[in-house]
């Protein structure tokens, strides 16, 4: 038996462009994300992600361009792409004179869980997980910044959406909480094949959770591409790190010896050198060969790549 | 349309109305007020203004603009009776549309404005509920509350009147009698929908609900013209004047809500949000 494998997309935009008076917010942006895709939005403060998203879940219209979501045409049939979108706004945008629960409430029948029954084992099951069990009869106004950011989103998935709109998800949040939304946001991708654009400022979360990402700088589009190759925009020299037992000035010779090597620095922890080569399978076998025909004794060899923070802050700078 | 969609919209708005004091307050105040004023005007204007035997002063114009129906109505009764009669049927009568026209107004102005201050317009209106499913909820919110409101105002109303009038008019009770059951099921809603419909153009272009409270205060002129129009003896709240307004008010309605409902473009709402 033969599976139909089919690249679908979840998500088209083309050319999508937002404009508030002369400002222009959005600028032709297109792109798109593959169902089951974990698609990183990258960028500075007022970069137009909030924007993108915005117009993505028919909040707002765009002044140009196009957009579709699980198929459908975000300005046609706007009403179905809020139906299989699940987002979590950029502001936890709950009623504050409502209970934990009431929200969930009104937000899970609003989304078409009519079902009283079914409903309240959703809601009992999310806040279960949040760890907002307790706090279900409370106001939200009263909750933590963070309780209301997870109640937040625990309202985005509440129907089991299959394409998630998440604007900065674990800003606000614990490093154990944090983590529990890593975690999350993997499992319903790689279990789930949930559709996910992930709106975030910490590129290590983009670097672990995401399939590929978008740098978005003064609303447009600077790269889109793995992590992988968004590194490989930094055209630097290899860089090798060798960490040794001792250090003398005998070891740092023989090492410039070497026929690859550019350039030798001692790092600041005085027995780790930072070699710069021009080839790194041509340069390591004989690095290491001279540091021990010196006498040198070697912990550990690493090349030392180039990170996604690096890249980012050249790729935002050079627009 | 779903209607259950609108009522969930409303039933959400409705248990926050209840737990906001800032707007309920004032609405319930407003019934209690009335049937205060009424009474203690009355016994002022007998105390300060009438002396047995004299004309009744200002109050003669009025009488005299009575239409002929309600000059019927005032033959054969003492100027204290009369006196009584025309303030408690006719004085007050527009009055009374200041109740359903201010309530709805300022809920309305904090369903509307209030929702996009506190920016939870956002996840509503990311949900799948339509504009018009969305409208209606929002304007039912509005208009039942400021219904109720009225109603109990006129029964209570109602009821403070009959005692005076038990006593006035040797037991005789003046209402309900059909002008003011027109005027508080005819033309009282039409009055509180125009309230609505204006808020809600208001609240578009305005960015909190205090703002858009203000503003809707200039909802009042008109309803004042037609308080003193009244005292002044220009306008008689009589059958063809009540049909008249009610006619005039469904006009106004049509117009508003026309208006509203393009001025609340959900995609529109949150980029109008500074
Ligand atoms: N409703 C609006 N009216 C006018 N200008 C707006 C509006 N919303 C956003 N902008 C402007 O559009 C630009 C992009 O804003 P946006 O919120 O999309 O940025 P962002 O990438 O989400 O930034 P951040 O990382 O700070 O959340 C900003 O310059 C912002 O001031
Ligand atoms: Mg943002």
């Amino acid at each position: 038996m033969v599976r139909k494998v089919s690249i679908v997309s979840a998500v088209q935009a083309a050319g999508l462009t937002k404009r508030f008076g002369s400002l222009t917010a959005v600028d032709h942006l297109s792109f798109e994300i593959r169902e089951g895709e974990v698609f990183g939005l990258l960028g500075p403060n007022g970069a137009g992600k909030t924007t993108t998203i915005r117009m993505l879940a028919c909040l707002i219209s765009p002044s140009e361009g196009s957009a579709s979501v699980g198929g459908y045409d975000t300005s046609k049939d706007s009403l179905k792409v809020r139906e299989i979108v699940g987002i979590l706004t950029e502001n936890p945008s709950l009623y504050e004179k409502l209970t934990v629960y009431e929200n969930m409430d009104f937000f899970a029948e609003a989304y078409g869980l009519s079902d009283a029954q079914e409903r309240s084992s959703r809601i009992r099951e999310l806040l279960e997980f949040f760890r907002l069990r307790d706090r279900k009869n409370e106001k939200v106004a009263k909750l933590s910044k963070g309780m209301k950011q997870k109640l937040a989103i625990a309202r985005a998935i509440v129907h089991n959406p299959p394409i998630l709109f998440l604007d900065e998800p674990t800003t606000g949040l614990d490093p154990e909480s944090a983590k529990g939304i890593r975690d999350l946001i993997e499992g319903l991708s790689a279990q789930e094949k949930r559709t996910i654009l992930l709106c975030t400022h910490r590129l290590e979360d983009a670097e672990k959770l995401c399939n590929r990402m978008m740098i978005v700088n003064k609303g447009k589009s600077v790269i889109v591409g793995t992590a992988e190759q968004l590194r490989s925009t930094i055209d630097s020299a290899p860089l090798l790190r060798v960490v040794l037992k001792g250090m003398n000035q005998r070891i740092i010779e023989a090492v410039r010896g070497v026929r690859h090597v550019r350039d030798v620095n001692v790092e600041n922890s005085a027995s780790n050198l930072i070699v710069t080569v021009d080839d790194l399978a041509a340069a390591t076998p004989e690095v290491v060969r001279n540091v021990v025909q010196a006498g040198g004794e070697v912990l550990s060899v690493n090349p030392i790549q180039p990170s996604l923070e690096e890249a980012y802050l050249k790729l935002v700078k050079a627009e | 349309m779903r209607i259950q969609k609108a009522m969930l919209v409303f039933r959400k708005d409705w248990r926050e109305l209840r737990r906001n004091w800032q707007v309920t307050l004032p609405i319930f105040i407003m019934p209690f007020m009335f049937s205060a004023l009424l009474p203690s005007l009355v016994v002022l204007i007998r105390a300060v203004a009438f002396v047995p035997g004299a004309p009744l002063g200002g109050l003669a114009t009025v009488v005299k603009n009575l239409p002929s129906q309600a000059q019927n109505e005032l033959a054969g009764l003492t100027d204290q009776q009369a006196l009584f009669y025309v303030v408690s049927i006719y004085f007050f009568a527009p009055i009374f549309l200041i109740i359903p026209l201010m309530a709805s107004s300022v809920i309305a102005s904090d369903s509307f404005a209030g929702e996009k201050e506190r920016r939870t317009i956002e996840a509503l209106l990311a949900t799948p509920i339509s504009d018009s499913e969305l409208f209606l909820g929002k304007i039912l919110v509005s208009f039942i509350p400021s219904m109720i409101v009225t109603v109990a105002s006129f029964l209570i109303y109602s009821t403070v009147v009959d005692v005076f009038s038990r006593t006035i008019f040797n037991g005789r009770l003046l209402l309900p009698n059909v002008i003011w059951i027109i005027l508080i099921f005819g033309l009282a809603p039409t009055v509180a929908l125009a309230g609505i419909g204006l808020t809600i153009i208001i609240s578009a272009r305005v960015k909190g609900f205090r703002e858009a409270q203000q503003i809707s205060v200039i909802l009042l002129i008109p309803i004042l013209i037609l308080v003193f129009g009244q005292v002044s003896g220009a306008i008689i709240f009589g059958p063809e004047v009540v049909a008249a307004l009610i006619g005039a008010f469904v006009g106004v309605d049509l117009l508003i809500f026309r208006i509203g409902v393009r001025l609340f473009r959900r995609d529109e709402v949150l980029s109008k949000l500074a």
